[in-house]
């Protein structure tokens, strides 16, 4: 199953994800897939908070900021108990493939490393929660580069809401139910 | 309380008012009421209107105040008012630090609000979605 959970900045968005996986998660074997590069202190410190709200819960990190892929290699392949994971979350995973050592590439393949990537990782992922940002309603014109990032943002959030079981807008903390079943 | 959310020039305040007369209510607007208003709304029987709330967040951030706890201790105190507030945080994280702090924090106090609102309206094109 792949659940696609969407929100703006504060939205409490991470929270509701992290809950979510919670309750999926009796018998499963539960990974939080961190995508966020540090760079500075308040970097740190967003980081800092979301340790603190996965604390207690049980979840076995992986830090994976580009070729998300890669991150099946660091799952463990006991078949008797199942993998469930949660991504958080797609807007630094675009940013960190669209920006790379000082280059910009372009939509396309920023796009099919992503979708590619995800797909893979369904093979063997039981659930998997994907938590992705609503960047687009601030009603601003960007330069051109932020405007790429953008449309890939979106299209990738198309791409994956084709495929999800489901997609959940989260509001001022209320789940909203955007799509139920394929 | 009751929580009323959405984008700008949605009809927010007149979804609220919902055709009843202005007197009805207390309005303020990107500020909370002082003591004597809100005695005033009590004697009267009238609903107290936070409107702009965002504005209000803002300001409050930007003067260095402790913002969470005011409208906290507010709510507590005009437990049937009604908070109307700009949806701010869809969009790309700004680069000016204060920029994000206001989405950020006003975000997060919104999602408590919303904990402890007995109703969350968010407003589209003039119609209120009751979305708790």
């Amino acid at each position: 199953m792949l659940v696609l959970i969407t929100g703006g900045s504060g939205s409490g968005k991470s929270a509701y994800a992290e809950d979510y996986i919670t309750k999926l998660s009796k018998d499963y074997r539960k990974y939080y897939i961190a995508t966020m590069q540090v760079y500075d202190e308040e970097g740190q410190e967003r980081v800092c908070r979301h340790q603190k709200m996965r604390q207690g819960k049980g979840f076995i990190t992986i830090e994976q900021s580009t070729d998300i892929h890669q991150v099946a290699d660091k799952m463990e392949k006991n078949t008797t108990v199942e993998n469930i994971a949660l991504l958080e979350c797609i807007s630094n995973l675009v940013a960190n493939e669209m920006f790379c050592a000082g280059q910009i590439r372009n939509c396309a393949l920023v796009k099919k490393s992503i979708i590619g990537g995800i797909e893979e990782l369904l093979k063997t992922i039981k659930d998997f929660i994907i938590v992705t940002n609503n960047v687009f309603e601030d009603g601003i014109t960007y330069d051109e580069t932020t405007t790429n990032y953008i449309r890939a943002m979106g299209e990738i959030n198309q791409e994956l809401a084709k495929i999800a079981d489901k997609v959940i807008e989260v509001v001022v903390g209320i789940p909203i139910i955007v799509k139920e079943g394929r | 309380m009751k929580l009323v959310i959405g984008g700008y020039f949605q009809g927010k305040l007149d979804y609220v008012l919902g055709g009843n007369m202005l007197t009805d209510f207390c309005i303020v607007d990107g500020e909370l009421p002082n003591a004597e208003q809100l005695q005033e709304s009590k004697d009267n029987g009238k609903t107290v209107i936070v409107n702009h709330f965002h504005e209000w967040m803002r300001a409050s951030i930007r003067q260095g105040k402790n913002a969470e706890q005011e409208i906290l201790e507010f709510i507590s105190n005009a437990p049937g008012c009604i908070v109307i507030s700009d949806e701010i945080g869809n969009g790309i994280v700004p680069i000016d630090s204060f920029e994000r702090e206001y989405r950020e924090r006003t975000g997060r106090i919104m999602v408590k609000l919303a904990e402890q609102a007995d109703e969350v309206v968010r407003v589209i094109c003039g119609i209120g979605q009751r979305i708790k």
